[in-house]
Parts: structure tokens; C-alpha cells; sequence
């Protein structure tokens, strides 16, 4: 699954490591997800799209 | 951190977790070549065992510091590493215990239950530090990382351990022990989080 998720943390100057911690998850989760290696679970979907206070759909794209 | 104390950090740990895990392989295939020749067997291949085991003590650290430096240590892989490595030394300990009594007390009936069981005993602990990470790991993404890892080691001795049955069985190879079970399963639990290194590096470059 594609993702915007490494525009989005550049837009705000935001390094994996920043993310990370705010997501409270590790550094090498978030570039997994950003390389599109790993497709987050429902839960942590949900946290990364309240972080960016955007819509699921407007972060995870379908291939 | 002041930069003596990262330069010292960096130093005893900053090498590779591999080349740890080598130098323990070399040296416990250096005991088991010699036990082959004749110069070495029993309790007397112990204290090289037990000296082989201590460098599992600088690979746990490097291996921390290496997932440290990769962002993937979380508290529960810490604590994994760590009761990884009293398994360890725990394991040495009751195969020492074991075989010492065995050669000088010559026991028989329930004692020599005991002592055979002995060994055994710390894979308790072993499978306890397994069902623990899975529960305890609150990042998904390294639980499935580590869980990949170990169904990697579990398909290698399904595989290797039925192979060599039916060698064996049909009498091409000779007998081998299972409790080889653990040192297989670890080789593939190592080669998968290998695999899954490689497929991170190539991810990351596209």
C-alpha cells in the first residue's frame, strides 16, 4: 500500500525519529511503513492520521 | 553524552553483532574439532564451553547497541536480549552441572533422570522469554519483525530436521542428537533477521 507519509512528516520538518516519538513507536517502524515494507494496523492508522489530523484514505493510498 | 564515554561506548560495541556471533561459532566448532581428535570430551571441554559462552555476553551488548543505533530497541527487545543471554549462561551452567555429576558420581535410577533433565531445564525459561517479547512488545512492526525471524528458524529445522531423519533413517548419515534443535533453530532465526535487514536496505533505496 502506498502512503504519503514521508511528504507529510516533510512539510513538517520532521526527521523518522521526530515521528516516532510522537507516534510512540521506533524509528525503524516508521521507516518500514514510509517505504511502504509494512502496512500499519487499523489501530496504529487511526494515531498516525490523528497526528496529521487528516483521513485514513487521505495518508494510505491503494496501490 | 560526553564524547569519551560515546567514543568507549562505540568502541567495545560498535562491532558488528556477526563478527561476535563468529568469533562464539569458531570457538565452539575449535571444542568440538578437538573433542573429535580425542584432546578434549566431557567435563573436561567444560571450561572452554563456558569460556566459548562468555563472548555472548559482548555480542548481546553489540547486538543492543547495533538495534540502538537501527531506532528498532524498544524496552522489550532489551529485555529479550537479556534473558536470551541468562538462558545462555543458565544452559551452560546445568550442562556443566549435569555432566560433572554423571562422570563423578556415576548416578543411577531417579538421579540420573535428574541429571539427563537437567539441561533441558533452562529451555523452560527459553520458551518463557519467547511468549514474553510477543506479549510485551508494544511496536508492531519489530514483533512482526521478530516473529518473522523465528518462523524463518522454525521452517529451517522443520526442514533440516526431517531431511536428516530420513538420511538417517535410510543409513546415508550418521545419528545426530536433537537437541541440535535449538542451535538450528537459532541459525535460521539469525539468517531470517538477516533476510529481513537486506529487504529494510532495499526498501529504503527506492
Amino acid at each position: 500500500m502506498k502512503n504519503r507519509l514521508k511528504v507529510l512528516r516533510a512539510e513538517r520538518d520532521w526527521s523518522q525519529q521526530d515521528l516516532a516519538e510522537r507516534l510512540e513507536v521506533s524509528r525503524q517502524s516508521v521507516n518500514a511503513i514510509e517505504t511502504g515494507k509494512y502496512d500499519p494496523s487499523l489501530p496504529l492508522a487511526f494515531r498516525i492520521a490523528d497526528l496529521f489530523d487528516m483521513r485514513i484514505e487521505e495518508i494510505f493510498l491503494r496501490d | 553524552m560526553p564524547q569519551t564515554a560515546a567514543k568507549i561506548e562505540t568502541d567495545f560495541a560498535g562491532r558488528q553483532p556477526a563478527v561476535w556471533a563468529i568469533a562464539f561459532a569458531a570457538a565452539m566448532a575449535a571444542i568440538a574439532y578437538c573433542e573429535h581428535r580425542g584432546l578434549l570430551g566431557g567435563w573436561r571441554s567444560l571450561p572452554f564451553v563456558a569460556a566459548a559462552t562468555l563472548l555472548l555476553v559482548p555480542l548481546t551488548k553489540a547486538a543492543n547497541n547495533r538495534q540502538a543505533a537501527a531506532g528498532a530497541l524498544s524496552s522489550a527487545t532489551r529485555r529479550y536480549n537479556r534473558r536470551m543471554l541468562i538462558w545462555s549462561l543458565g544452559y551452560v551452567l546445568c550442562l556443566g552441572i549435569a555432566m560433572t555429576v554423571r562422570n563423578y558420581l556415576h548416578p543411577q535410577g531417579a538421579l540420573l533422570w535428574g541429571i539427563a533433565f537437567l539441561p533441558s531445564a533452562p529451555m523452560i525459561f527459553f520458551v518463557w522469554t519467547l511468549a514474553r517479547y510477543v506479549v510485551e512488545e508494544e511496536d508492531e512492526y519489530l514483533r512482526y519483525r521478530q516473529t518473522s525471524a523465528a518462523l524463518i528458524g522454525l521452517a529451517l529445522v522443520l526442514l533440516a530436521g526431517t531431511l536428516w531423519g530420513f538420511l538417517e533413517t535410510f543409513g546415508v548419515v550418521p545419528h545426530v542428537p536433537a537437541w541440535w534443535v535449538v542451535p538450528v533453530w537459532a541459525i535460521g532465526l539469525g539468517l531470517g533477521q538477516m533476510i529481513m535487514a537486506s529487504a529494510e536496505r532495499r526498501a529504503g533505496r527506492t
